[in-house]
This record gives C-alpha cells, structure tokens and sequence, in this order.
C-alpha cells in the first residue's frame, strides 16, 4: 500500500537527508529543531492492463464527446499531436505511453478506414526530436510505418507556409497553430500530463503555436500573475491558454484529447537506484553501501561518464490513469489524478527553502543543465511546485544545490550561450530584458535556421527560461547555489557557497539567525499544499 | 617340503587373475587397472545360451523422460549454451532483425509462442530472439521420431532445445498432459503449429495444438512471423549458410468465450500472417490490410510450386534483381 | 650617461626568445638587454641637439625586441648596440631653432630631414615620414626611429640627441604623463585613420592594451561615425574601452557569437561557430598575433577590411579566407600627416595632442619605474592587462647621472 508524502520534523535523531546534486549527490545534515523535509507520496500503483485501458478510455469518453470510433470516418484528415522530448522526465522505459496510445488509435484508425494520418511530435519552440528519441516516444512499428513518407514530423512553429492564424481572444491575444492541424477533421493529442501545468488547452494552444502566439503569455506579466503556474485556478498561464481554447474551439477546431497520468516511480524499488526513492531512516545495509560506493564512484568520475550513466537512465514510472474526450472535462479529471500523486499537505511557511537538483529538466534531454536551465530547474518549477502559497515566505531565501558548471550544448542551446554572455551581463530583470533583448533573438536568422534545421531551442526559449523565475525572483529576498560554479552562478545574479552550512550562514543576513527550513525531497516529484 | 616362495594366498590371488587363453605374457598387460575397471563397466556383459532376454523398457523416442533437464543444474547449463554457444552463432548465421519485444512488456507470467515453420534454424533462431525471463524457462514440442532417435540424440534434445516429445504419428495425451503440467508451472513453450517444416516456404495450415493448450490453460500465445530461415539452413542440408533473419512478436492473444480451438487457431495464423505483412510492408499497411480484411495469406497463392517462389520472394523488401541489367 | 643598451649577442638573443617563450618580458634578465655607463652620442650634424628624457614609455614592439620575437626583417633598418624608448617626454635645456626651452615630445621616426637628406624622398615630401626610402642612409646609421638607431641613443637613458624636427613643445599646464601618451596616441590616431571607416560601419577593435584603448579613442574622436564593438579581457580594460567610446565591449574568447549577433549574420557550424557568412565592416588588430589575424579573418564580412596596426611579426596564418572572401588586409605605421574625414589635412602628432588633453590621457601610466629596476619595469609591462595597467613608463626624473652639471 504506497504510503502518501508527508512532512518531517527534522530532530537530532535524523539521519543526513540526501540532497540531489547534478549528475551525483550530496548527504546534508539540516539544524533540527528548526528544518522539516517534504516527502513526496510512494508510487501510486500503476494500471495492470495500460493496453485495455487506453482502449476503454477511447471508447468512452468524458465530456461532451463521441466515442473515438464514432469520430473516425473514412476519407477523414487525421492528425495525431502527440507531446515532445520534455515529458516524461526521466524517459520512460519502452513501451512509452505515447507508443500504447497512437498504436490504440491507429488500430481504430485502420478499422474504420482513414488514410490520411499525419503525426506531429507538438513541441513549440523547442528542439527537433532526433530519430532515436522519436523511435522511443512512438516505437518502432509507428515510426517505420510514417517517417519515411514524412507523415511523421515535428512541429516547425517558424515555417511561414505551415503556420494559421485563428484569430483573437477577447484581450488580443493572437492565436496561431500548425496550419495541417488546424485544417484536419479532428486533431487527436497524445498527452502526458506528469505535472498539472501539462494538459488541456495548453497541449494545442501552446503545443503546436508559433512565436506570434506564444508571446502573449510566455512573457513575465504572466508569470508573475501565476501563483503559482501548476494550479491552475491561480494561474494566469492557465488562463491565457484556455482563452486561446476558446478561439480554437469556435473556429472549428476539433480536438480530442487522450490524457495519461503517471506514478512517481523514477528510480524504481529495485535496484541500486532504488535507494535515491527511499526515506533515508529506512535505508538498510545493502542501501547504505550502495550509497557510499555510489557516491565514491561517481566523485571519482570525469563529468562526461558521469553524465552518460545518468542520461541513459531509463525510468520505470507506469501510467496510473488514461482519460479521453473533450479537452476541459478530461483535464478536470486527470488533475485530480496528478495531484493524487504530488499533493503533500503543508503547513504554514518558512524564511528558507531548500532544494538539491537533479541532472535533468524538461529542456536538457540527452543535453547539459546549464546556468540558466538551473536557476529555471529550481526556480521555475520546483518553486512553483506548490499549492496555496510558497513554501517559503516572501522576502526569504532559497538555497539551491547544483554544480552548475559553466557549460552549454552548442547545438541544443546555441541561444542560450549568447544570453548568458550578452543578456544576463547586462540585466537580470525579465522586464526589462523582455523590452530590450526579446525580439532580436527571436527574430534571428541564425537561430531560426538551427531551430528549423538542426537540434536546437529556439532563439527566444532562453528568455522564456528566465521568465520562468519571474515569480520566484519577485518573492524572495535571495538566492544561494551551493556547490556550484562560482563564476557562473554570479553572472546569474546569485551568490555561491561551497556548503549548505555556509548557505544557511549566508542567508542568516537576510532572515536571522534562527530561520526556519524547508527542504523538498524532490525526485520523485512531489507538489505542496501548503496552507 | 620345501618352504613355497609365496604365501598361499599370494599363489591364490596369482592364480585368479591368470588369463585364460591368452597367448600374451604377462609383461605387457594392457592398460591400467583403472581403465580396465572403466572398460568393464562400459562393455555390457554377454549373454549365455539358453536363458530368456528381461524385455527392456525403450528408453527413447516418445517414452524419454525429459524431467532431468528441467532441473536447476541442467538449466543453467542450457542458459550458458544458449548465450554462450548458440547466440553467437545465430547472430553470426542469420543475422536477426528482431521486432516487437515491446509488445511483451505487459505479459506476467509464461506464454505459448507459436511461429511459422521454414527450417531447422527456427528453433535456434526463436530460443536466442525470445526476450528473457521466457528465454530461460522454455520447453519445446520436438518430434519424437526425429529429436529423440536414440540414446544420444535425446538427451542431447533434451538439454540444449529443452525439448519433450512429441509422437507425430499419431495423438498422444501424454505429450498433452505434460505440456499443461509445465505450463501450470510456469514454463513457456515454443510451438510450430505447422507440425512441419514447410516444403515450399509458404505456410502449411496450422493445426490446433498451440489453440488447444491456450485455451486449457490459460497461457496466452504470442504469436511470431520467422522469415529467411530457409535460406539459412533449408529443407534438405545440413551445412548453415548464412542469411539474414527477420522474427516479429505480436501480442498475446487469449481464447475468446465460447471459441474453439480450430477458431483460435485460425486466428492465430492471421495474427501471424498479419505479422508477416507488417514485416514485408509497415504496420500502418498491415492494419488497414488487417481491417478490410486483405492481409496477404501465408499460404500462398494456388498455384503450381515455382510460381508460389516467385510470388513469395517478391514480397519481400530489399529483393535483388535476378536478371542482369541491360 | 645611464643606459639600457640592446647589444648585438646572438646566444644572449636566442637566451631572450628562449625565456620569453617561458614568460612574457622574461627576456629582459636573459637578454642582451643591460643596464650601462655610456657617453652621450656625439651630435652628427647642424640641427640636432642633446635632450634629457624625463619619462620613456614601453611599447609593445620594445617588448618583442626584447623577448627576441621581433622579425628578423628589422635586421637592416636597426643598428646596434640601441637604446631602445621611442615614446619620449623629455626636457630642452636651451631654446634651439624656434623651440622654446622646457619640455619636448620626441617624433621619433627618423626621416630624410634627420637625415640631412637633401631633397627629401617622395614619402617624406609628402608627410609620410613612415614611409621614408631613406631610413638607412644619410649622416646617421640605419634607424627607423630613435630607439632603434646606434647614433642617436633613446629614451630609456638619461641623454639622448635629437633633430629639431623630431620635437614638440609640451604646454606649460600638462603633466609629464600627459606628454609620454603623445607618442603612442599618434600611433593610434593614424591607425584609426588609416582603417579610413565608412560612416555606419561596424569595427571591431581586437586588443585592449594601450593601442586597443588609444585606437578606440581616436576612431570616436576622428574617424567617421561607426559602430565600435571593442573586444577586452580584463576588467579596467572593458570600462576604458566603454569610457573612450566603445559601443559594445565583449570579453575576449569566442568573440564570434557577439559579433555575429551584433551584426546579425549567420554562422557556419552546427552551433559551434566556425565562422560567420556576414560579419564586421571592419576590424583593426591592435594585437599582431597568429590568433588575433584568424580571429579578424573569421569575424570581418567579405570585402571586409582589416588594419593591422599592432606589429604582427613573423606569423603562420591560413589567407584563404582573405583570398574566398575578398577581404583586404593592410597595415598602419607610425605617423606623419593625416587626411581627415573632412579633408582637412593635420599632423598626427597635433591630433594626439589634442586628443590626449580631451580624453585625459595621462591617466593611462599605471607605473614607472626607475634604469635599476628595469627587469621589474619589463615584466610589468608585458603583463600590464592581468596586473590592471595599461602603460608602463621609465622615470629619468630622479636619476643621478641626469641631474649632474
């Protein structure tokens, strides 16, 4: 029976929590008395038949919908969006839910006699997926069956002939989607949601849109107004996209929208993982020389081995809920489902949150986390990862703990090296870099070419990486990085320490000498109600 | 008397191990006392006149009990040669192209995998393709008349294929019984519902065997479409020559409520021809084919046996021309 | 008189090549470079006159002298043993042919009227002393400037001997610092106006030592109005280089993705630039290294220009990229006359007059030091961006032997 997440009131019996730390961790000690740790719930069991469930979801749907039969006709346009590299996070092992699902629709498909099927992997300004990360998401069977012909693509939001303007919302707010999409019979969209931001109308709204759309509310206005952007009745994100839906609905476009949810199972209950999952009291002797010898080895390793064994980690999370059919009734019920998993109820704040960061977030796939995919990592979404109000109180400190080396993917994140050499050096207010930088990388003919062309984040994406942080940099009064590299965390705007004790000293300026602590105990992820 | 040189019992014991008739002298015996114990062992005794021969139990053919090679020793022994001798060689030989595997991720427990029969490099081929855990607890429906011979080819059959008899002759509800009794037991078996090896590479109409078992024990059967192993090792040779290999698992299919087996058998020849589609184009050709009830038989067309040849190689991807370009 | 005096010892110079390999200005212990007793040179004709130096400052080809990097090419056009110190402010005791006692810049490129060259070479006639044919003829050894030449001594001493035209009077009002800018702000100032911008161009300057930060002023105040992107390493180079005019300065490195997104090129390379497909109107190499000639030839557009005004040497560069991309490479020597923009035509050492009273330029002296403490005074030199200076100078102010009847 999976225990739920729950709070811990760190005392002078506790064992040093385990703190992720890039490609690696860390065992700190926090001062007891004054620190409590957050736990996420056990892995929810995940569903015994995933195949019999996705074909049941698709039979009967939720909302005002037909069943997906019923919509499948011959000679129909069909187009399947289905969600990019960034989810699930860590990759899932094969079959990926997204295989399960396309194969479950392509068998309807095939049964009721349509032809024209075209597949999007809907990334929006992200990268292009290669063919591997492709073949992983979709399996083998689907790719061979639609690549070749080049029926099956990833979104180009900077392809002028491939691009529909819709129309407006009510606040002028632009809405421009892949044109094939919008002029099919039915779009059907392949969702993982693995946090509640993922889901409903944002899957097409942002999904499949292009710059001209995306900036209305990928901008720092927004951001600062989504308290936090995973709950969606305080989010002004959430809002922006389901206007949007809005205007997609009444022009006509049909969507049916599979959603999945996840258990949080990312380092599994067996093996030498495993151990990164538990509660660290009940860590048992094979688990303890697990620890050591783990740490030991991968203290001794260069950076690029290490980053090789954590990258080609391939998680056993299990899809725990599949719902289908009309977009806002199913995201009602798959949040429900998420936050069955993440929700941990806290109470009140504290002055200082702290966090260690894993090596991986939804934009360095098979890539680097630098500088600036850090402070998004643990400002943008762990921060944000809360219900009610910030575990930390405004006007506090968060400590990060990272190496953050300073290092970039030149072919995944050519823009991100100019901002981090052109932008951050200038300013590190998101307003006024919006104002002054935004539209010269978005419009820029060179990364437009790698965007369109090689493997690379669009020009503007690491604005949006900044924008991200918008809310978190507005409400606290400090950011320390531990562990990472000191030049680089500077040129964030942050201040470096070399230990969480030298942290905690550091940010007694800012909120005393006895400040409370909350460290979250993230991976696997968890999401505070905090009331 | 003069006192003897030796004692009685020396003399005795001297006397005894005189040869009888025997020309050679006993300077230069043969071998040691060792091997002649061994050889003694060995040679079986002969038989004096006159008395009635014990009617001896046949121990090969149908009647071989193959218990010992399902033991712990005697699988890790197969295990090692299955990894260490024989995939090494199939990947060397045939060079397999292996799909589908993800189609097992579900599967709890054993299964019956049924596939299409070209040559004797099937059974290699599938026991190296088969993804573990089933890899490792498999037992094989062998004939008895070909695979259990005599006293060295079965075990042989029994440990390296895993093999249990199989009369082909006639029905035999042994060969039935201990099927279900290992399935029970959470072994997997590895059917060729064919019964033969196809003359023709066409498909020979699948019996009902996999079916029946299916659907008495519950175990699912996986499906799998075999092509190129006749070019391996066909009909008629015996020296692998190598080719490449396609093996393509499907689903696993259960019995419906209220089918018989003959049903399910013949659903299980679609699944596989449908594999073999999906093979031969993609799997999106290969479902619609599937739903407007097109998929490409395995038997072949009825035609003479060349034409058949003919028809069949073309459908395979990557055929090269046999006629020089003019 | 007190001396540095290069000396012609060959194992000395393959020493001081050696050393300065190890360390930049290692050269000076090493190396013929060493500290003498010598009698004042002897005045060669009608015109010159003895000078008492009061400041020499140390320039970046004296550096290259004296790590044995400079070209062999000088060989001919230097005569030993020199005194090296080019960059002069020093002090005329009597008023000699219509310049007023006080103190006095040396213009020290020594032309056909030094010479006593009479007439005087086409380069000479028309102002180009630079360009002089003459340099190693004439009433005085071969010599390019004083500083290089056996009879006319130098500045890092505490006399040397000058021709009336080589001087320029300091006004009353400046510092000694102000004056010893002179020198290496003509320098700058001709480069600057040899680089001849267009206006709306985009330059790039490579190099913020002193004659990166001089040619950045001097392209603000008298080129036409362009767009200067300066590339700087160290901090106090980056906000001078901001101060004097820079439009955009970016730190030395990988100044390819800058620029390209400055100038809003594309890029050759999968995210890894190899090199741009646009570029820079123009980009002015204050350095002269192997690096800094690949560096200008990756970021400058086809048909660009590039000015090479630090003194390169003998370097091994890779030209087809000038040759496909029809880049025109040329190089900026010294001074003479220059042609503005508005056609007006100046002396360059009037404009670095000018120009270093409007910029406050003195400030540029980080430190001097003493004959004595001349390996110090190297070293300092050749390491002036990482120890935050820009200019090193010597002080004959204080020495003895100067100050003696």
């Amino acid at each position: 029976m999976p225990r739920p997440g729950f709070v811990l009131d760190v005392d002078r019996s506790t064992p040093p929590i385990l703190f992720h730390h890039g490609e690696g961790f860390r065992l700190e000690k926090l001062p007891p008395g004054r620190s409590r740790v957050i736990y996420p719930a056990e892995p929810i069991e995940p569903l015994k038949n995933p195949d019999g469930a996705i074909r049941d979801a698709l039979v009967n749907p939720i909302g005002d919908s037909e069943p997906l039969t019923a919509l499948l006709k011959p000679g129909m346009k069909l187009t399947i969006a289905f969600d990019d590299i960034s989810l699930p996070l860590p990759p899932m092992k094969r079959p990926d839910i997204r295989q399960r699902v396309i194969e479950a629709v392509l068998e309807l498909a095939a049964a009721a006699g349509v032809d024209d099927v075209m597949l999007i992997a809907a990334l929006a300004l992200h990268r292009r997926m290669t063919e591997d990360e492709l073949r992983h998401a979709v399996g083998d069977r689907v790719y061979d069956a639609f690549a070749p012909q080049g029926l099956l693509v990833n979104h180009d939001a900077e392809d002028p002939d491939n691009l529909l303007f819709i129309g407006e919302t009510e606040k002028g707010e632009e809405v421009e989607i892949n044109k094939r999409a919008a002029e099919s019979d039915l779009i059907i969209y392949v969702n993982i949601n693995l946090v509640s931001m993922d889901g409903g109308w944002k899957s097409t709204a942002t999904g499949l849109a292009s710059y001209r759309s995306l900036r209305h509310h990928h901008n720092p206005q927004t951001m600062r107004h989504s308290k936090s952007f995973m709950d969606q009745h305080k989010s002004e994100l959430h809002s922006a996209n389901w206007r949007m839906g809005k205007v997609l609905r009444d022009s006509g476009v049909k969507v049916f929208q599979i959603e999945t949810t996840m258990n949080n199972n990312v380092f599994g209950t067996e093996g030498p993982m495993s151990v990164l999952q538990k509660r660290e009291w009940e860590w048992t002797l094979k688990d303890r020389i697990t620890v050591a010898g783990m740490k030991t080895a991968l203290d001794r390793m260069p950076q690029r081995t290490r980053r090789s064994i954590f990258n080609s980690w391939q998680a056993p999370h299990a899809m725990t809920s599949v719902q289908a059919g009309e977009v806002e009734a199913v995201h009602k019920l798959t949040t429900e489902n998420v936050y069955a998993q993440h929700l941990v109820q806290v109470e009140g704040q504290t002055d200082i949150l702290t966090m260690g960061l894993p090596y991986i977030s939804p934009y360095n796939v098979n890539s680097i986390l630098n500088p600036i995919l850090v402070a998004c990592l643990g400002l943008g979404y762990f921060f944000n990862l809360y219900r009610g109000r910030p575990p930390v109180r405004e006007g506090g400190v968060v400590i990060m703990s990272h190496p953050t080396p300073w290092e970039f993917h030149p072919v995944h994140h050519p823009s991100y090296i100019d901002f981090f050499d052109q932008v951050l050096t200038q300013t590190h207010d998101p307003v006024v870099m919006s104002e002054q930088f935004e539209k010269s990388f978005a419009e820029d003919e060179w990364y437009r070419h790698l965007y369109r062309t090689s493997y690379a984040y669009h020009g503007v994406h690491p604005f949006y990486m900044w924008y991200w942080c918008s809310h978190a940099l507005e409400h606290v009064g400090q950011v320390i990085i531990v562990g990472g590299d000191v030049r680089a965390v500077r040129r964030l705007g942050f201040k470096p320490a070399s230990t969480l004790q030298d942290a905690l000293e550091m940010a007694s300026d800012v909120v005393g000498r006895d400040a409370t602590i909350t460290h979250l105990h993230n991976p696997p992820i968890l999401m505070a109600d905090v009331s | 008397m003069r006192p003897m040189p030796i004692t009685r019992k020396q003399a005795t014991r001297l006397i005894k191990r005189l040869p009888v008739n025997r020309s050679v002298s006993t300077a230069t015996r043969t071998g040691s006392r060792v091997t002649r114990m061994a050889k003694a062992i060995v040679k079986a005794p002969s038989v004096p006149a006159g008395v009635d021969l014990l009617k001896k139990e046949k121990n090969v053919g149908s009647s071989y009990d193959t218990d010992w090679a399902r033991s712990y020793p005697a699988r890790v022994a197969r295990v090692l040669i299955l990894n260490g001798v024989m995939k090494p060689l199939v990947d060397l030989l045939a060079t397999p192209s292996i799909h589908g595997t993800d189609r097992l991720a579900d599967l709890e427990g054993p299964a019956i995998f049924a596939a299409n029969h070209h040559s004797h490099a099937d059974t290699p081929l599938m026991m190296t393709a088969i993804p573990e855990p089933w890899r490792n607890r498999l037992f094989i429906g062998a004939a008895a008349d070909y695979w259990f011979t005599n006293r060295v080819t079965s075990p042989i059959s029994a440990l390296v294929i895993g093999a249990i008899p199989v009369e082909r002759t006639k029905v035999s509800r042994k060969a039935i019984d201990q099927s279900l009794e290992l399935l029970a037991d959470e072994w997997s078996m590895l059917i060729f519902p064919e019964g033969a090896r196809s003359p023709d590479g066409w498909a020979r109409p699948f019996t009902s065997g996999a079916a029946f078992l299916s659907s008495h024990s519950g175990v699912p059967v996986v499906p799998v479409f075999l092509q190129g192993t006749n070019k391996v090792l066909p009909k008629g040779r015996n020296i692998p020559r190598p080719a490449a290999t396609t093996v393509v698992f499907g689903s696993p299919m259960y019995v419906n409520e209220g089918e018989d087996s003959r049903a399910f058998a013949a659903r299980i020849q679609e699944a596989v021809a449908a594999l073999g589609d999906e093979s031969a184009t993609d799997w999106w050709q290969a479902r619609r084919n599937a739903a407007s009830a097109t998929t490409p038989s395995l038997d072949g067309p009825d035609a003479v046996s060349w034409r058949r040849s003919w028809a069949r190689t073309s459908k395979a991807k990557g055929q090269r021309r046999s006629w020089p370009q003019v | 008189m007190k001396a540095l005096r290069f000396e012609r010892n060959i194992p000395l110079f393959a020493a001081a090549n050696i050393a300065g390999r190890l360390s930049s200005g290692g050269g000076a212990k090493v190396g013929p470079l060493r500290l003498r007793n010598v009698d004042t040179p002897r005045l060669p004709g009608p015109g010159w006159v003895e000078i008492l130096p009061r400041l020499t400052g140390i320039c970046g080809s004296d550096l290259a002298t004296i790590d044995g990097n400079s070209s062999r090419y000088f060989e001919p056009i230097v005569s030993f043993p020199f005194i090296p110190g080019h960059e002069i402010v020093a002090d005329l005791s009597e008023p000699f042919e219509g310049v007023p006692a006080g103190r006095v810049v040396v213009e020290p490129v020594l032309g056909c009227v030094t010479r006593g060259i009479d007439p005087v070479c086409v380069a000479c006639a028309r102002g180009d002393l630079g360009n002089c044919e003459r340099i190693t003829f004439g009433n005085i050894s071969a010599g390019l400037q004083s500083g290089f030449c056996c009879d006319t001594g130098g500045g890092w001493s505490t006399s040397m001997i000058a021709h009336v035209s080589q001087l320029h009077a300091v006004p009353a009002d400046w510092t000694d610092e102000a004056a010893v800018m002179v020198e290496p702000t003509a320098c700058a100032v001709h480069g600057a106006l040899a680089a001849d911008v267009a206006e709306g161009d985009t330059v790039v300057v490579l190099g913020s030592g002193a004659l990166g930060l001089l040619t950045v002023a001097a392209l603000r105040r008298y080129g036409r109005k362009c767009t200067i992107i300066a590339v700087a390493k160290h901090p106090h180079q980056q906000e001078l280089a901001r101060e004097f005019g820079a439009d955009q300065v970016i730190s030395s490195g990988h100044i390819a993705r800058p620029i390209r997104r400055i100038t809003g090129s594309l890029a050759i390379g999968d995210g890894d630039i190899v090199r741009l497909t646009g570029g820079a109107d123009h980009v002015i190499d204050c350095v002269g290294s192997e690096s800094s000639i690949a560096e200008a030839l990756t970021v400058v557009r086809p048909k660009g220009r590039i000015t090479m005004v630090g003194m390169p040497g003998h370097v091994h560069v890779d030209l087809t990229g000038l040759w496909q991309r029809e880049i025109t490479m040329s190089g900026a020597y010294a001074y003479g006359i220059e042609t503005l923009p508005n056609g007006e035509r100046r002396r360059t050492f009037d404009l670095a007059f000018e120009l270093v009273a409007a910029a406050d330029l003195g400030r540029l002296v980080s430190a001097t030091y003493p004959l004595d403490r001349f390996e110090d005074a190297i070293t300092h030199a050749a390491n002036a961006g990482g120890r935050g200076a820009v200019r090193i100078a010597f002080d004959l102010r204080n020495e003895k032997e100067r100050n003696r009847a």
